[in-house]
């Protein structure tokens, strides 16, 4: 059963070293006159190589605690830990290579740069990262081909379906091979068919590669089926729960 | 991939802002191009019209007649230059120099009958003249004979103006009074063998121009008053006065050789006034295609904040996104002025095609067909010009883009 407790303690699996360590998160918005406390005092720990889901309804926090892991904002107080580092400490440069190399993002709206093609589009982050044109194309169409689209390389997005613009942006995401990917409800703009079978690319993907994966939603489809489920209600953890599949793929 | 192909491709997504904005720099960078045609024709037109009108590129003058009597032009006044032909051989001698012919200029009484008017008398050598290409605008009758006038046979062109107030037409015989060398009053007779204009309405009604000989036997002297200089390229003016200053100077008495430029304060009042009016229409334009441009360059960057964000998140540094909306104006720019550039050129050569004729100026006396002139230079400036302007115009979009927080701007709808 679930622990349904208050505050629960931030479980840690053994053995695997730690890649987030928050602590104490606080994050609030000013909208308008009103204050929206997002989130209220979380504290997570997530391994090298887990497959978390952090499930709760709209407005619970979901995209704020992202965007704090992902260095995409900062926090009022607490703190992450990235690999033993405190992001809230990073320079602007440090951050920008950050972003650059260590963590992958896929967004609900895909945030595929229209002017780009898939290929482009996958290839950007290396691009921005000086690697050279041999090994940036090696890289490119290697990670589109596992995402399936060796086909759909010279499409512009607005040519490519919604299942198949998410398939760009995962390769986006993992182009340059991150320690993390941060996918926040990348399954909501897509019919419950190609949602699964986003779902289904991002387990393969995290057993195969051994990339660590988070991913925010609320689609029972994903949460049933994940090994580890981070359950947020207004700002806090109400839940960590291990055990279902021991791999989201359910092959193992 | 570069960042100025995503730029491009930016402009590409909204062509019809695009167009827009491109037509404002083409219409900047045509205004600007057909003012500095215009000024240049004017410019133009008028220095030759002064030098061929025979003030020619270069004078070469004793230093005490600059000191007594000024630069300018019109500096009547007893000649003083001693051995002034084998001076005019050397002048002849250097290079780009068509001919050096003598010049006497002076003050007398010109009279018809029991009229009479206080005349400018300019003496000169007819032949040098013409192998200096000058323009002599005769209105009646016919130029100066090359040959001396042998005595009693001297001839006599007269200002238009001049002659109208004095009822005097080709073939009169008017005395012409003034005082020689040495101080005595003296009189000459002159035959008027024709009526000239200078385009100028004050100097034609004063203006009489003479064989440099006639002036000699009425003011009873062999000198002159300096010797005109005509090039073969009023370009080359800076570099042969350099030369003529280097051959000529260890001559007595000293020499001062005078560029048309100095010889013609008009000409300067006239530049800068026109430059006055470059320099405020070119402000104007640079206002107006700043702040049109600067307003689109922002309405395309507040459209693509997600976009930006989405940038950002993805590792991509703020000075890359900087590039990225810097390079968009850039491109505006360049591409602009390069369209204004080739609507300029057809515009240009459709109103030279026409043939326009341009009003006489203030106190000159005839029109003028209106030729705009380029330069490769005029190109070459409106794009740098236009890239400077679309740089500034970008300083507010660029800000705008630089300081999104990336979690906000993600949220962007």
């Amino acid at each position: 059963m679930p622990d349904q407790g208050s505050s629960p303690r931030p479980l840690v699996p053994e053995s695997a070293p730690p890649i987030f360590e928050v602590s104490g998160l606080r994050k609030s918005y000013r909208l308008g006159a009103v204050t929206i406390e997002a989130l209220r005092g979380v504290d997570l720990v997530v391994t090298r190589g887990e497959f978390v889901v952090v499930a709760g309804p709209s407005g619970c926090g979901k995209t704020t605690l992202f965007n704090l892991l992902g260095a995409l904002d900062g926090p009022d107080s607490g703190r992450v830990r990235f690999e033993g580092s405190d992001l809230g400490r990073l320079t602007a440069a440090e951050k920008t290579l950050f972003l650059r190399r260590k963590i992958g993002f896929v967004f609900q709206s895909f945030n595929l740069i229209p002017v780009l093609t898939a290929y482009e589009n996958v290839e950007y982050p290396l691009w921005i990262d000086g690697l050279g044109r041999a090994e940036r194309q090696r890289r490119t169409e290697e990670v589109l081909a596992s995402v399936g689209l060796a086909g759909r390389m010279r499409q512009r997005p607005d040519q490519l379906s919604g299942g198949e613009r998410q398939r760009v942006a995962l390769a986006r995401g993992l182009v340059h091979d991150p320690r993390v990917i941060l996918a926040d409800e990348p399954t909501a703009n897509l019919d419950s068919k190609t949602g699964a079978e986003i779902v289904e690319l991002l387990a393969r993907t995290n057993s195969l590669r051994g990339t660590t994966f988070l991913i925010a939603t609320h689609d029972p489809a994903i949460i049933e089926r994940s090994p580890r489920r981070v359950r947020l209600l207004d700002g806090r953890v109400v839940a960590d729960e291990l055990g279902g599949p021991s791999r989201p793929g359910g092959a193992r | 991939m570069k960042f100025a192909v995503i730029a491009l491709r930016n402009l590409a997504r909204s062509r019809r802002r695009t167009l827009l904005s491109l037509l404002i720099v083409a219409a900047g960078t045509i205004v600007i191009l057909l003012t500095a045609g215009f000024i240049r024709f004017s410019f133009e037109g008028l220095r030759e019209a002064i030098i061929h009108g025979g003030l020619g590129q270069i004078e070469v003058v004793p230093r005490s007649d600059i000191a007594n009597r000024g630069s300018s032009a019109e500096r009547p006044g007893l000649p003083g230059l001693k051995g002034w032909q084998e001076l005019r051989n050397a002048i002849e001698a250097t290079p780009h120099v068509l001919a050096a012919g003598g010049l006497v200029q002076f003050t007398g009484l010109l009279s018809k009958g029991e009229r009479s008017a206080a005349v400018f008398a300019v003496a000169i050598e007819p032949d040098r003249e013409r192998r200096m290409r000058f323009e002599v605008k005769l209105r009646e009758g016919a130029d100066l004979p090359d040959a001396a006038p042998s005595e009693g046979d001297e001839a006599v062109l007269l200002g238009t103006v001049l002659a109208r107030n004095l009822g005097a037409g080709t073939g009169d015989v008017l005395t012409l009074m003034s005082l020689t060398a040495d101080g005595t009053l003296n009189a000459l007779d002159l035959r008027v063998v024709g009526l000239i204009t200078t385009g100028l309405q004050d100097v034609d009604s004063r203006i009489v121009k003479m064989h440099l000989a006639s002036a000699q036997r009425l003011l009873a002297t062999r000198e002159i008053s300096s010797l005109i200089v005509g090039l073969d390229d009023t370009s080359r003016t800076p570099e042969v006065q350099a030369a003529l200053e280097r051959r000529l100077g260890g001559r007595e008495p000293s020499l001062a050789v005078v560029d048309w430029k100095t010889r013609a304060p008009f000409y300067g009042q006239v530049e800068s006034l026109y430059l006055g009016i470059f320099w405020f229409l070119g402000s104007v334009i640079f206002a107006l295609v700043c702040l049109s441009t600067s307003n689109t360059l922002l309405m395309s960057v507040m459209e693509r904040v997600r976009e930006i964000g989405t940038l950002l998140a993805i590792g991509t540094s703020r000075a890359q996104v900087a590039a990225i909306v810097l390079l968009e104006a850039l491109w505006l720019g360049v591409l602009g002025a390069l369209a204004g550039d080739l609507l300029g050129i057809g515009i240009i050569a459709g109103i030279n095609g026409l043939g326009i004729q341009m009003p006489p100026p203030p106190g000159a006396t005839g029109g003028i067909e209106l030729r705009l002139t380029t330069a490769p230079g005029d190109f070459a400036a409106t794009i740098v010009l236009m890239l400077v302007i679309l740089g500034v115009a970008a300083t507010v979009p660029v800000w705008m883009s630089v300081r999104l927080r990336i979690a906000e701007a993600l949220r962007h709808v």
